[in-house]
């Protein structure tokens, strides 16, 4: 199971960045990544308090990435 | 500097031969001219792309009021063109951070492709003979200076100046 | 989370530098005022069932713009906790007799209920800082420190986080580095693993502080798809080594047939355990893979937020999460955020819900519940609004509960007629209000 995850998972990474040149918005069409509930993380603090309780009660933690989206400005 | 300037002139002499632009929509005051670059032909022209939801660009506008008032009478014009898809939010913008220069709009991108616009804001200056001379991306309150020396450096090449 | 729940401490605070790691410690804020300051406060309460563990906690965080998108970000979180928590022995028709961590008294638990140790009170103090700047036009960089404090614990930790854009933007490549070192001084001293559970003032079989170092890296792949569209995608590694055990916790011993626990031999004059408990022992060094995946969808107005976590690691423990929120707005200033999450893992290869009488002694045991075969499902209301002013207060409620299983193969005897499985129901509420200054 673990093999098949993580070839899987491969395929997916590499899919995606050989497709990702071509994906995409224009620099001036970001109006909509730019809004505050479009990024990644919404609410850091929020996050953070539930990746502590995450974290006490389960045997798994974090993973979550960070970068990217946003209006993409400067 | 001599490639960019090549490529971006070269794009220029065609974007000439179309003056395009959308017109502004109502919200716009005095705005809905078609933009003719070709009419400033003999200054210098800054085209800077913003748009509403753009950051950088609310510390722009002070900066390119200031430019405005301080070299019109050297033969500077400033022309924002607004790329916001709905006008109103680009309105509430400028309510905030009013514009001394001139405002056009442009929802459809038709004169960002033009210009090959790569980034958010974008800015680029432009010679008395119409020619891209310089271009800036982004916005950056610690390169103003450079910024200004380049809008100094065509005006410098303009007759009469 | 109480001392007994230290280990998951440790894990957690180096979970808590690696979601440093991984969670932007800013987002610079997008098409929004530029105060000097961006505060954002948060008030939590965390209970759960059956007198088991309650937090209360301030968490605050407050961002400072730089000119240029440079962004200092500094955060501290206090938390008090009291409650009690399972201490890993096996319920039984019968009471049980154990001794505190502090070996100075005994506490009994009344017969067929899971033995909780009930705590003491313990209060959390986390502080954390980080910059975050442009390297060039396309390159971002950060950095950021850690530290948290509490009477039996102590995390320092450190992180660096490095991205790139490519494709006008729409591209990003990310990477991260973290490493904590965390330092225990259990309340009586760290038990000799798989050593006897003693008496009252006895700590023959205890020793002094402990270490821990943990060490994380991730790296991710953020892509526009289209003007509305989002995704996210990441691999992370983390290694931990050292001090793994949770000291507090415990293992039965049982008949081999009956699948009761052993009665201790009394000790005369000494308040004593009633039964045989052995201090669990987990291996010195734990690698984790996680692949994580994540969507912003956008549509007409409301915003979707799933996202998709695989955690496997060399305790045989496999997980999976996947979360989902959306986000409902309700005329301009405010909205509504349902919250689902569903999470599933696969007990560690050393679980083991009690020890056999008799039977050699394994190199590595532990009945924590959180390293069990469970089930945990999350649901969840959040309302927000926003002021005239501009400030923005919310608040959320939360469901969280937890519904495991003993192997079956573990199962002996009377054990059967047990509840087994601590299975946890919890309330998550916060309140939080965030301004600019």
């Amino acid at each position: 199971m673990h093999k098949y995850m993580s070839r899987i998972g491969l395929l997916v990474v590499i899919a995606f960045t050989a497709g990702c040149s071509s994906l995409g918005v224009e620099p001036w069409e970001r109006d909509v990544l730019a809004k505050e509930e479009m990024q990644l993380v919404t609410d850091p603090v929020e996050a953070g308090i539930d990746d502590h309780i995450y974290f006490s009660k389960e045997a798994s933690s974090g993973g979550r990435g960070f970068g990217g989206g946003g209006c993409g400005c400067n | 500097m001599h490639r960019l300037r090549f490529a971006l002139s070269s794009r220029f002499l065609l974007l000439l031969s179309f003056c395009w632009l959308a017109e502004a929509p109502a919200g716009f005051a005095a705005n809905t001219d078609q933009l003719d670059l070709s009419s400033y032909r003999g200054k210098v022209v800054v085209v800077d792309f913003w748009a509403s939801w753009c950051v950088p660009c609310r510390r722009s506008f002070p900066w390119l009021n200031q430019m405005q008032a301080k070299y019109a009478d050297q033969g500077l014009v400033i022309v924002g063109v607004n790329m916001d898809a709905e006008p109103g939010e680009a309105e509430a913008f400028l309510e905030e951070f009013p514009a001394d220069f001139r405002i056009v709009a442009d929802p459809g991108g038709g004169l960002a492709k033009q210009f090959d616009v790569i980034a958010m804001p974008s800015s680029y200056v432009l010679d008395g003979n119409g020619q891209v001379v310089a271009r800036h991306l982004g916005f950056k309150v610690k390169k103003q200076d450079e910024y200004e020396a380049a809008i100094q450096d065509a005006l410098s090449q303009l007759e009469g100046n | 989370m109480p001392r007994q729940d230290k280990t998951a401490i440790a894990a957690s605070l180096a979970s808590a530098t690696c979601s440093l790691l991984g969670t932007p410690a800013a987002t610079p804020v997008q098409a929004q005022e530029e105060p000097g300051w961006d505060l954002n406060t948060a008030l939590l309460y965390y209970g759960e069932n059956d007198d088991r563990v309650q937090d209360v906690s301030l968490n605050l965080q407050a961002i400072r713009n730089f000119v240029d998108d440079r962004l200092l970000t500094l955060g501290l979180a206090v938390d008090t906790l009291t409650g009690a928590t399972p201490s890993g022995a096996i319920p039984f028709d019968g009471p049980q007799t154990f001794t505190r961590p502090s070996a100075r008294s005994t506490y009994t638990t009344p017969p067929n209920t899971i033995p909780l140790d009930d705590s003491f009170l313990d209060t959390r103090v986390a502080v954390n800082a980080s910059w975050q700047q442009p390297l060039g036009r396309l390159y971002s960089i950060g950095a950021g420190l850690s530290a948290s404090n509490e009477y039996d614990y102590m995390h320092m930790g450190a992180n660096l986080k490095l991205s790139r854009d490519f494709n006008k933007r729409n591209t990003t490549v990310s990477a991260g580095l973290a490493i904590a070192m965390d330092d225990l001084s259990p309340v009586g001293g760290a038990p000799i693993p798989l050593s006897q559970m003693l008496g009252e003032d006895d700590r023959s079989n205890k020793t002094g502080d402990q270490s821990k170092d943990v060490f994380d890296v991730v790296v991710g792949l953020t892509q526009v798809i289209n003007r509305n569209l989002l995704v996210q995608a990441n691999y992370s590694y983390s290694n931990s080594s050292g001090y793994l055990n949770d000291p507090y916790k415990i293992l039965s011993v049982v008949d081999g047939t009956s699948g009761d626990p052993v009665p201790a031999a009394p000790v005369p004059g000494e308040d004593f355990p009633s039964h045989l408990y052995l201090y669990e022992n987990r291996p010195d060094e734990r690698t984790k893979h996680s692949a994580y995946g994540q969507a912003k969808y956008y549509l007409s107005g409301k915003v979707l937020d799933v996202s998709y976590r695989y955690m496997t690691d060399d305790w045989e423990i496999d997980s999976h999460t996947i979360d989902a929120r959306l986000r409902w707005p309700m005329g301009d200033r405010s909205y509504l955020e349902p919250h689902l999450r569903y999470y599933t893992q696969t007990a560690a290869d050393f679980y083991r819900i009690s020890l056999v009488d008799g039977e050699p002694l394994p190199s590595y045991a532990s009945a924590d519940y959180r390293l069990g075969e469970f089930d945990a499902v999350t649901v969840g209301m959040k309302y927000g609004w926003k002021l005239a002013s501009g400030h923005e207060m919310s608040v959320r409620l939360e469901y969280y509960m937890q519904d495991g299983d003993a192997p079956p193969g573990q199962v002996i005897g009377n054990q059967a007629l047990q509840e087994l499985y601590p299975d946890l129901d919890a309330i998550i509420a916060q309140f939080s209000y965030r301004f600019g200054w």
